[in-house]
């Protein structure tokens, strides 16, 4: 008793004042090394930025002329939005930077109707996708109660129709390309691309406004825009192909999202923000070139993305190595996804968490974190000695790249994809249960489609890890010089983080700082945009939550 | 209700769909062509040829296929300047060049025949050809450049303007290497050295230490040891101390940051300074040959390997060699004996 009180009296009757020094410098510490990070951050994208794009190599009549009809309104408009209409801004940052969007993935698109399916293989596989969706459909309603029998329908349909019996029975596809009459390529774009993403939209527009008119004005919309490169297309020097592939994807995106707007009725005048800066570029660059004012001499231009590498720093370009990184990107999502999305569920929603297996789990459980953390490096010689040496796969091909750098994301995968499925309250699946639902009902209608966007949210982010690794691509034997683009997943391929290593080891300087810089941003822009679509991703789902 | 409303919506999509079908297919039909591979009209490189079908193919009789070329980093400038060349001319061979270095070309790459051809800053050695015999890979040897390896000094340095091989092999070699300027010239400043030099997979490092440093595999190793030969160049221009080793090319394009060392074999000898005129005519000491090693089987397999291998020896005596790359071409008795030994593997 006498103790206790003792106690207090030392601890309370201090006459001390309590410090706020060490709590303050501590503060001011964290501040510091944040302003420090943000601005090393900022000093090297400056500094790379400026090395590829040279913006002070322009006339300063061409730069005075930009700030005029471009850099002016922009900063006019976003103030005004900032202080007027703080909902207007937010649409005006997301009416600009979706076509972008868009227009990237698309731009991936167009690589692999270029490269590994031509725009009538698709139209083929399209068809025989229909077809086979078609008899499935039809076999569910046909016989309804077959569960077995329907399962074995779903399995086996689809791979007669895509695959078929090697040496064999043909495919359904084989069968269609071996017809004598095929649309050319553009038709086959319009009838398995544009008019899939016009259905799509105007589906989509018609479900939400509930009028068949508008849903049908939508999708016209959209296959307008498509087909306008016919005509228009043309004119700017593009191909009415590729106009196609661009145009319908953002055409479509952007009518999605202008009636989500307009319906909405909230920050309607935030979508001329990018009506104003393409209309500014527009105007700048027709007047800048009328005056004959020269714009700056940049590194990273049409001809830089369109163009093997070369000897020459000037005809340098990122392309077969773009194309490379795109199909290596394919590869990763086609294996270590699925593989990894599988696991995630697999820890999380059936294996016990008790007894002797429960052990067991949980050591594979360390073990995944613990690979996560494993240096690149290790995952190439892995790559190294199983694909090539052991299995016998070809050197430097996409598909041993994707598998090494894809095995090297796998944990990331698992990870956060069991974050994503953690995060889906307990309540939803107690209450599916209470309704009677199977496990499997539970984790199909409840859990998968509660966790989807967090789940695309981690694998888009470690897809973004993936496609900047080197150390792995080197030891796998990716070549530095690549100047044709990988037609296959199995001939040799070039990457983009590759290419910008032997670029960084060129004797000539313009190489080391220009060419690099550009592929550089390459790289940086690619990753940001992906980064961007998993954060906007996140936003949403923690709003709707 | 629903029911009327469900035939109302019904029997319009049943109109409007056999429009949109009707309007479908006759979209369809006014596309339509003959199935015979498409028309495509585009050559490879991605400009704007729209997706109008395969791109190349297997036109006419052409050569296609792959030519893998690894192998020495310092071969490497000559290899690609071919491979762009060749390509212009050839457009469906995919000619792909990685630098691997001479040591790590052969052992990991050539050898297990994994690639078509090596490049080497050194003759091949001995055991790299029972490596490759054990594989059944026959390498064949063209002779294509010549470099003058170069040793340079910071431009900060005063104290030095020449060297002889005794001089180098002091502070290189690895049984007691010279620790200090002073240790070398008692009138150099007592200041530690500061040493840059290639890896030892580099056929540039087997080169130094087998001809001025004297036995083979007695270099140091207390050195700054890098692949890439831009490394050393700042290494050596940033620091008043340093000394180092690498191909005349990197020389060339920074002579500004850098002071090249005028070389001598021996001290009763005349120092030269490097480049590519003494390097041809045999007075600059440290000359080096620098080769490509295609395997036999591709040569008399692969059309392809042939054709590259016909283009790079045929013009392994250009001028662009020596302006644009910056090596010593061959000459023309040279180009001949090449050419000679290729018909051989036809």
């Amino acid at each position: 008793m006498a103790s206790e009180t003792q106690t207090s009296t030392t601890w309370f009757g201090s006459t001390e004042e309590v410090g706020r020094l060490r709590g303050r410098v501590f503060k001011w510490t964290c501040l510091g090394a944040t302003v420090l990070t943000l601005f090393l951050m900022l000093v090297f994208l400056l500094y790379v930025a400026n090395d590829a794009l040279r913006p002070l190599s322009a006339d300063p009549s061409w730069l005075a002329t930009m700030g005029v009809t471009v850099v002016l309104p922009v900063v006019l408009l976003a103030g005004y939005y900032y202080r007027r209409d703080r909902s207007a801004g937010e649409v005006a940052y997301t009416a600009l930077g979706l076509p972008i969007f868009v227009a990237l993935v698309s731009g991936g698109l167009w690589l692999l109707f270029r490269h590994i399916v031509s725009p009538q293989e698709w139209f083929v596989l399209a068809a025989s996708i229909l077809v086979a969706g078609g008899l499935v459909t039809a076999h569910s309603r046909v016989r309804h109660d077959a569960a077995v029998e329907r399962l074995v329908v779903t399995v086996v349909v689809p791979l007669l129709a895509v695959v078929g019996v090697p040496t064999v029975l043909p495919s359904l596809r084989d069968l269609l390309s071996l017809s004598p009459v095929l649309p050319n390529a553009l038709f086959s774009l319009v009838i398995a691309f544009t008019l899939p993403i016009a259905a799509v939209v105007g589906w989509r527009v018609r479900a939400v406004r509930d009028a068949d008119r508008d849903g049908a004005i939508a999708a016209g919309i959209t296959v307008a825009g498509g087909l306008a490169g016919v005509v228009v297309g043309p004119v700017f020097g593009v191909h009415p192909t590729s106009w196609l592939v661009f145009a319908s994807p953002i055409v479509g995106a952007l009518v999605l999202y202008v009636e989500h707007v307009v319906r909405n009725d909230e920050g309607v005048s935030g979508l001329a923000f990018p009506i104003v800066v393409a209309a500014g570029i527009f105007v700048g660059l027709t007047a800048a070139q009328t005056l004959g004012f020269a714009g700056p001499d940049t590194w990273l231009d049409m001809q830089f993305l369109t163009s093997s590498t070369s000897t020459t720093p000037a005809d340098a370009g990122i392309y077969p190595a773009l194309v490379g990184s795109v199909l290596i990107m394919i590869v990763i999502v086609l294996s270590a996804f699925p593989v990894g999305i599988g696991a995630a569920v697999y820890l999380e929603e059936y294996a016990r968490s008790q007894g002797r297996l429960g052990t067991v789990i949980e050591l594979i459980q360390v073990n995944i974190s613990n690979l996560a953390g494993v240096p690149s490096i290790v995952y190439g010689v892995l790559g190294l000695a199983i694909f090539i040496n052991l299995i016998g796969m070809g050197r430097g091909t996409a598909v041993v790249a994707g598998f090494t750098v894809g095995l090297l994301i796998l944990p990331i995968v698992i990870i956060s994809t069991q974050e994503a499925i953690r995060a889906v309250p307990d309540s939803r699946r107690q209450a599916s249960y209470a309704m009677g639902a199977t496990k499997w009902q539970t984790v199909r209608n409840v859990v998968l489609p509660e966790s989807l966007a967090g789940i695309f949210t981690g694998t888009i982010l470690a897809l973004g890890r993936a496609i900047g690794e080197t150390a792995p691509l080197l030891m796998i034997g990716v070549s530095a010089s690549v100047r044709v683009s990988p037609d296959s997943f199995l001939s040799r391929t070039g990457a983009m983080p590759r290419q910008i290593l032997s670029w960084s080891t060129q004797i000539t300087t313009e190489f080391r700082y220009g060419v690099l810089a550009a592929g550089v941003v390459t790289l940086l822009v690619v990753l940001l945009t992906m980064n961007a679509a998993a954060i906007v991703l996140r936003n949403r789902t923690q709003r709707t939550q | 209700m629903a029911s009327s409303h469900d035939a109302d919506t019904a029997g319009i999509t049943r109109r409007k769909s056999l429009a949109a079908l009707g309007g479908m297919g006759a979209l369809a039909l006014a596309g339509c062509t003959s199935n015979d591979g498409g028309d495509g009209d585009d050559g490879n490189d991605g400009d704007d040829g729209g997706l109008g079908g395969d791109d190349g193919g297997d036109g006419g009789d052409g050569l296609s296929g792959e030519v893998i070329v690894t192998g020495s980093s310092t071969v490497y400038p000559v290899s690609i300047e071919m491979q762009e060349r060749f390509m212009d001319e050839n457009e469906d061979v995919s000619v792909t060049v990685d630098s691997t270095g001479s040591g790590g070309g052969f052992a990991n790459n050539f050898c297990p025949g994994d690639s078509d051809i090596n490049g080497a800053s050194r003759p091949i050695k001995e055991e790299e050809i029972e490596s490759c015999d054990g594989n059944d890979v026959e390498p064949v040897e063209f002779r294509i450049a010549g470099d003058a390896l170069t040793v340079a000094v910071s431009p900060d340095n005063d104290w030095v303007d020449s060297m002889t091989f005794d001089e180098l092999a002091q502070i290189w070699n690895g049984d007691d290497p010279a620790e200090t300027w002073a240790d070398v010239n008692e009138d150099w400043p007592d200041e530690e050295f500061d040493l840059y030099g290639p890896d030892d997979t580099s056929g540039t490092f087997d080169w130094f230490t087998e001809n001025v440093v004297g036995e083979a595999g007695n270099h140091r190793s207390d050195y700054e040891p890098t692949e890439d030969d831009n490394t050393i160049v700042q290494g050596i221009s940033n620091n008043e101390h340093s000394i180092g080793y690498f191909g005349f090319a990197y020389y060339q394009e920074n002579e500004d940051d850098l002071k090249a060392l005028n070389i001598a074999e021996t001290s009763d000898d005349e120092p030269s300074a490097p480049s590519l005129e003494a390097a041809s005519a045999g007075d600059y000491p440290m000359a080096r040959p620098l080769f490509i090693y295609p395997s036999a089987d591709s040569l008399s397999e692969k059309d392809q390997v042939y054709s590259f291998v016909e283009y790079y020896l045929e013009n392994s005596n250009a001028d662009w060699i020596a302006d644009d790359v910056g090596y010593v071409p061959s000459n023309e008795e040279q180009v001949e004996e090449n050419l000679s030994t290729l018909e051989e593997y036809a």
